[in-house]
Parts: structure tokens; sequence; C-alpha cells
């Protein structure tokens, strides 16, 4: 029975087929011929894929020529360092002083008190109620029509109990709750799984805030315990903001980019 | 316990493969129509159904590579050793892990997905919840890429690893490097091992089969071992100590005497000690390789000491010689005995024996007086085994006068013919004789056969068999058989003239000609026929139906008849002398009729409602004009 490394040693023991070589060469050769009637008459779905993976090749392609002849292409280099780099002799020894803190401190209130920040997404298209909630009929003969229930995703808090059904008006369904959320952060670029821990503002509608509607540019509040980031006094944060950036209802999840 | 087959595995694809084909089988499988006005559970419904169909897919594949690959748990210890030893079981079974995890993700995502997709109110919202989902499956398995590479590896080399039975005969060779493990096994089985002058031809385990008292034998080679300990060797070595720590076989150790393997014999005691553990509990026999070139009593005073106590303690050496296969018989059928001696042993002192024997009776016919009766054994068989013993020449084959004469070799089988006359033997024979075929004559006894007919014949003869009976008739019926036999003749020759007399000339058909109506009556009539009716008759309303066709009929007869040429189209009539219009007509109705096979005018029957060339299927590129 053939076994272990049988095929190479029936090459070593008798060579090679009379014409190996020369079939292998004319099909190498044929290659280029068989790319180009596929590119040539493929269509449909296969042929935007081909194309868009052509495409990628053809890039890396010409940047490889491009380098063999120029030998002194730049390409984009990560390890780069960053500009306004100073060597160590020439840095500041002094730390932020506390009048510095003191005034950061100052900005931060006003700014709270003016109710603006410098948020990633600042103007977003506003959600009205027919999109946001979906009226419920009720009744005998199905013609009230005082209860809604909302068809964005949503959060709801930890001790969360239902009104009793009669009663309720707002129908928040179980499907469409959310715990995590995908939080990015701006200057590391690394993406944390990480919890929420409130609906703080939904643009569109004050009523959305205090149902917990999440939509594209509200900002929550995350527990960044995870990331493990100290105040300067030396306190443990653990809550911080998050804009929301993408339609969680459409995507199936919520993707936010941390306020810092 | 699942049976494993280590050759039947299938194979794995790569990261990117895998999501190509199961996207591309999504989209070819699954209904790709569907419009914003439709309704919404039906829109639902649709988005539904395609990622659960990815999702199912798959799992489907996971799966079947999770059953392939087999559990270490599960099978025989020395596949499980071997496995690690080759691809390592921490990594093995972590690849497998990953591979399960993965299929977990993928299912936990489409319950979610299908779950919100319920919530979905417009199109769009669906298909954006399709895409997510299945763009969060083709993630999950694209982080999978290495995992996948690396069973494929495992699952090519496992489809490559000889098939040992761990549980029957098995012989185990081992020792250094370059000693003849491999051109033993070459000359006892059929295996057909590398072998080559430097070390570690041999780099995995290699198996071979022979037979011996009518039984299967296993003889195993392995890679030789070098003299280290067990933690610094390398693979190739752990491989054959595994074999000879968990195949119970006999295990023949290969010493090279005339030390060209590159170690001296000390080196090869001192490895040999270093393993007898491994030893233990098995049939062992030392295998004294390459004695053509020193036989142990040329080796010096010492190493021949080495060889004397290896024989005090009890294991057999024997000298043997790959190259002249001398001493490898002796070898083998050593083996062999001890082999079945240990394994008769101990299936004795297990508990299963004795189901056996107590069935097994052998029965002894009772004496029934003093006369021996000892067992027959023809003359001839007691000679040969003689022969055999003596290892007598045996007379000249064929083979060596082939090899001897080389190109000249003729293969001469009337050389072995046993004539009368030897100087005939090389005469050419002749196939036919004077009309006979002379294959149908060939007998040996042919001669002999003649002489006995011969002489029956003339025996018959004598005794007046062949007489004829003329005398017992009389002169009247002499008479009449002459006169019947030249009544026959003349008979005979009149059949024949008259055959060639041509009294009619050639003949129509009686069809051929057209009746008359009188004649017909008349002759009717002649024959007793009732002909009142003559109006009503079938002729009469035939003659009146197809008078116009006949009057057209007739014309054409008077026209001049144009030969009839291979070209259809030279030798057609002319148009206004062609068949009628309305004849015409009929003749393409009937044409057409005949074609759909319909039964008349009046059927309408049609055969397939629903061709299904022309309904099923999706439309893909080509026209779609026709439906």
């Amino acid at each position: 029975m053939p076994q272990n490394e049988h095929i190479e040693l029936h090459r070593k023991r008798h060579g090679y087929r009379l014409d190996h070589h020369e079939k292998k060469r004319k099909k190498e050769s044929r290659e280029a011929h068989e790319r180009s009637h596929k590119a040539r008459k493929l269509i449909g779905l296969k042929a935007k894929l081909y194309h868009k993976q052509r495409h990628a090749e053809k890039i890396q392609m010409k940047k490889t020529i491009k380098m063999h002849e120029q030998r002194k292409t730049k390409q984009k280099n990560d390890d780069k360092t960053p500009e306004g780099a100073v060597p160590a002799y020439l840095l500041d020894r002094e730390g932020q002083s506390r009048a510095k803190v003191l005034s950061n401190m100052i900005k931060q209130k006003r700014k709270e008190k003016a109710g603006k920040w410098e948020v990633p997404l600042p103007k977003v298209r506003a959600q009205g109620e027919t999109e946001v909630l979906k009226v419920i009929r009720t009744g005998k003969r199905q013609k009230k029509a005082w209860k809604r229930m909302v068809t964005k995703v949503c959060f709801v808090g930890d001790g969360f109990t239902r009104k009793p059904p009669k009663y309720e008006r707002f129908i928040r369904p179980m499907g469409l709750r959310f715990k995590k959320a995908h939080v990015t952060h701006p200057e590391l670029k690394a993406t944390f799984c990480l919890p929420i821990l409130g609906v703080k503002k939904n643009p569109s509608s004050p009523l959305y805030t205090t149902l917990g509607v999440i939509t594209k540019g509200t900002v929550i509040e995350v527990n960044v315990s995870e990331l493990g980031l100290v105040t300067q006094g030396g306190k443990v944060v653990w809550g911080k903001y998050a804009q929301v950036t993408n339609n969680p209802e459409n995507d199936g999840c919520i993707n936010a980019v941390l306020l810092v | 316990m699942a049976l494993y087959n280590f050759k039947k595995i299938m194979v794995v694809p790569t990261a990117k493969e895998f999501i190509d084909i199961t996207l591309s089988k999504t989209q070819r499988k699954t209904p790709t129509v569907i419009h914003k006005h439709y309704q919404i559970h039906r829109i639902r419904h649709f988005y539904m159904r395609k990622v659960k169909f990815t999702q199912q897919n798959y799992h489907d594949r996971l799966t079947q590579i999770l059953t392939d690959f087999p559990k270490l748990d599960d099978i025989h210890p020395f596949y499980a050793d071997l496995m690690n030893v080759l691809y390592d079981k921490d990594h093995y079974k972590l690849a497998l892990g990953q591979i399960n995890i993965a299929k977990n993700l993928i299912d936990n995502v489409a319950k979610d997905y299908v779950r919100l997709m319920k919530y979905g109110d417009s199109l769009y919202r669906c298909k954006q919840l399709k895409r997510a989902a299945l763009g969060r499956m083709c993630t999950i398995l694209k982080r999978q890429k290495s995992s996948l590479e690396y069973l494929e590896q495992v699952r090519q080399h496992l489809s490559r690893l000889p098939t040992i039975d761990p549980n029957t005969r098995t012989l185990l060779l081992c020792g250094y490097p370059n000693v003849g493990k491999s051109s033993f096994i070459n000359k006892v089985t059929r295996a057909d091992v590398d072998v080559q002058p430097y070390a570690f031809t041999t780099k995995s385990l290699f198996v071979g089969h022979m037979d011996y008292r009518y039984l299967r034998w296993q003889v195993v080679d392995t890679p030789g071992i070098l003299d280290h300990p067990l933690e610094d060797r390398n693979t190739i070595e752990m491989q054959a100590i595994t074999a000879l720590a968990h195949l119970r076989a006999a295990v023949l150790y290969v010493m090279d005497v005339s030390e060209q393997c590159g170690h001296t014999l000390q080196e090869q005691l001192e490895l040999f000690n270093n393993i007898r553990p491994l030893f233990a509990n098995k049939p062992l026999i030392i295998v004294a390789n390459k004695c053509d070139v020193k036989k142990i009593t040329e080796l010096s005073e010492e190493n021949q000491k080495i060889f004397a106590d290896l024989s005090v303690e009890g294991i057999p050496v024997i000298e043997t010689s790959t190259l002249t296969e001398e001493g490898v018989m002796q070898v083998k059928t050593e083996a062999c005995d001890r082999l079945l001696a240990h394994r008769v042993d101990t299936k004795m002192k297990g508990k299963k024996v004795h189901d056996v024997l107590n069935r097994l009776h052998l029965a002894m016919p009772t004496k029934r007086d003093e006369k021996e009766r000892p067992p027959f054994i023809p003359e001839g068989a007691l000679t040969r085994r003689k022969a055999m013993e003596v290892d007598a020449p045996k007379r000249k084959l064929e083979r060596d006068l082939e090899m001897e004469l080389g190109d000249d070799y003729i293969l001469d089988l009337q050389k072995y013919w046993d004539l009368m006359n030897d100087d005939e033997k090389q005469d050419k024979i002749p196939e036919v004789w004077e009309g006979h075929n002379i294959a149908d004559y060939i007998d040996p006894d042919i001669m002999k056969k003649l002489q006995e007919l011969e002489k029956e014949e003339e025996l018959k003869e004598r005794a007046g068999e062949y007489d004829s009976d003329d005398e017992s008739e009389d002169e009247e019926m002499q008479e009449i058989r002459v006169l019947a036999k030249q009544i026959r003749e003349k008979k005979q020759l009149m059949v024949v003239e008259s055959k060639e007399k041509d009294v009619h000339g050639p003949r129509m058909p009686r069809t051929a000609t057209k009746v008359e109506r009188k004649t017909l009556e008349k002759e009717m009539g002649n024959l007793g026929l009732d002909m009142n009716d003559k109006d009503g008759s079938h002729y009469a309303q035939q003659a009146r139906r197809s008078r116009s066709i006949a009057k057209k009929r007739k014309r054409e007869a008077s026209a001049p008849p144009t030969s009839k040429t291979r070209s259809q189209s030279a030798s057609r009539p002319p148009r206004d002398q062609s068949v009628s219009f309305l004849l015409l007509l009929i003749l393409s109705q009937m044409k057409g009729m005949n074609r759909q096979g319909k039964k008349g005018e009046a059927d309408r029957h049609v055969f397939d409602l629903k061709p299904k060339h022309l309904l099923a299927g999706k439309r893909k590129s080509g026209t779609t004009d026709r439906r």
C-alpha cells in the first residue's frame, strides 16, 4: 500500500513523465489567456467579486513594480514618528500646574451648563414619532389606539419591571433590548464591548431619552472600568459618555465612539 | 465509539474558500426575487431563510470536520501516541476546540439576528439585518484561518500513515541508522522501502506483510534510533520509540557487525541496554547483519564476547546478510515461532481460553488390534523433502537460462516433448494435409485406435454384415425398382423443363388495372351474387365521390411521364398541373396532426400544461423573450 512519501519516492526512482516539463510549462503560459478570458466573459455577481479582487491584486503589483524601479518610493509607514516630536532634552520638565487643572474644570462645568459638547456627530436626522413608535390597537373591537410599541433598539436598566400590561402605554419588546455596546476609543483606535449604564440624551426627542430609545446620534453612558482609566487625582474612572454612530436597528449591534 | 478511517477525512477548506463556497451556495439555493410591496411577513421570511440557510451550511460543514477528525481518546493508544508525536496533542486539540467554538458562535449569531428580524418593518431594514448577520458569520470564520490550515495539513499527513494493526502478529525492527533494517523488510515482504547509504533514510514507520504458516504477519520498519536520553529525542526517533512502546510484537534488534553504519559494536550494545526496558514481555532476537563483510568469528575477542554474553542470556543471535540472503529465512522462522509461542502462552493464561477449550475435543480412534498403521508417505515426497533439506542444486530453470543468454534467449517449449524419435522435436508441423485438418487427427493413441478399427471391420466383413440383401428379392421386385427409379428421374426432368417455359409472359398484378363497373357486375352476377341494388352499393358511392379527383387524375395520366432524377426540384410537375390547393390544405393539416399525435381534428388535448424547461429555474444571463 502507498505509505508516507510514496509520491516523492516514485519521482526519485522513476523520474517524471516524458512530457511532464513541457506540459507544465505550457499550462503556466496558458494561465494568462484563461485569466483574460474569465475577465471578459464573467457576468453578474461573480464578475463584480472577481473584478474587485483583481483590482486589489493589480494595485499591489503596481506598487511592487514601482518600488523595484525607483527604490525610493515611500509607502505608508505606521511606525513613523509623530509630527512635532521633540528630543528629550527639549521637553518641558514641568508638569501641569494646579491652576491649569482648575481652569479645565471650570471650562468643563460651563460646557455642561450650556448643554453643548463636542461630539463626533453634531447633526443627526430627527426621527419622527411614526418612525419610532408603532401604534398597537387594543380593545374588544380593536378600535382603541393608545398603546405604542417602540420599533428601535432601546435600553432598559437592570431593575426594570414592566407596568401591568393593561396600563402600559409604551411597549419595549425584549428582542430589541440591548445591554452592551461596541465602543471605539478615538485615540487608541481600539474597540471594546462595554456594558451600557444608561441613555443620556437622544437628540430627536426628550421622550425617547426617558424611554431609553437608542438611535443614531444618541449619547449613552458606558462602563469603562475595563479600560482602567485613572483621573489626575488618582480616582478610578468607571463611567464615560459615548455617542452612537450607526443605526442599531439595521445592524443588530450598537457601535459608539467614546467621548474623551 | 465511532470508527475512524484516516483516509476518508473530508478536505478541510481554507477560510477564504469556505466563505466563498457558503455564500455562493446561499445565493444560488435560496429564492432571489423580492419586492418592496410584498407583505411584510413574506419579506421577513425571505431574509430569515437566507440567514438560517447560511448558518445551517456552516454548521454542517464544521460538524463534519469535527466528527471526521479522530478524538485522541477514542483511538488505540498507539495511534494516539503517534499523533501526539507527529502533530502535538495540545495544538491538535486546540485547533478542533477553536472550530467548535466558531460553530457555536455562528449558531448564536443566527439565532440573534433571526430574533431581531421579527421586528423588521421594511424591506431595507430586513435586508440590512441579513447583511449584518452573514457578515458576522463570515468574520467569525475568517478568524479560524490558521486552525483550518493546520487541520488540512494534519489531514494530508494522516491519510498517508501506514495502517498498522496493533493487535495482530507483528515483527518490529529497531537499531541504529544504516544497519540494514529497511533492506531486511525489503527482502522479507513486498514493501519497497528506500535504501540509501546516508543515515535517516527511513523517516517514519513503514509496514510490510508476509505469510508464514498460513498466517498473515506484519513487519514494521522504524527509523534508526540514536543513543541519547528520551528528552533529547526528535520527532523521527520518537516514532520508533512509540512503536516499541505500544505494539506487542517480536522485536528484532539489528546490529551491524561490520561497523559500516558508523557506530562501533560497543555503542550498539550501549543502545541495546538503554532501550532494554522497552523489550520487556516481548520475544527478542538479535540480528547480526552485514555478515558477508565480516563474520562474528572474524571479530576481536571483546566483540565476540558481546555476542556470547547475549546468547548466554537466552537471546538468540543469528547472523544474516541482506545482500546474499543468508540467514534471513532463519531469522524469520525463529522470530515467528517465538512470537506465536508467546501469544499462545498469553492466551492460555487468560480467561477467554476456557470457553474455546471446553468446546474442543480431539478424538483418537481406539486400537482394535496390534497391527501397526503408520501414516503413508509416498517415496517421491520423501526424496523431495530430503532434497529440500540438503538444499541440493535444483535442475536448471528457464529463468537461469534466460539470465545466462540475456538477449539471445528464445522460449523453446518443444524441447520438452516426449516423442519416439528425439530428432523430430524441432520439426515444423503443417496445419492442413490433403484437405484434412491435422489437429483433428492428433491423438496419442491414434495408431492403436486405427488398428483396432481395422480389425473390427475385418471381423464384420467376414461375418457378412455388409452383404447386400439382393438375393432375397425376386425378379419382379427388382424390375419394379428399376422402373420406379426411371419414373422419378423423368418427373424431375419434367418439373425443371416446365419451370423454364414462359407461358404467360410478364404479368401485371391483379390490382394494377382498373376494373370496369359492368365487368364487375357481370362477374359477380355470374358467380351468383344478388346485384339488384347497384346504385346504393359502396363502389357506386365511391365512384361518385372521387369523380372530380379521378378527372384530374386522368389528365395527369395523359401527360408524358417525366423521368425521375435524384434532385426533386428539376422533375416536379409544373405548378398548374400540380395537386389542388384544397388537397394541399388537407395534407398539411394531416401532417400537423400527425406530428402532434392528434387523434383527429377535434382532439385538443394538451399533454404538458406546464413544461418544466419553460417555467423552472432562475432567470440567468440570456434573453427573456420567451416564457
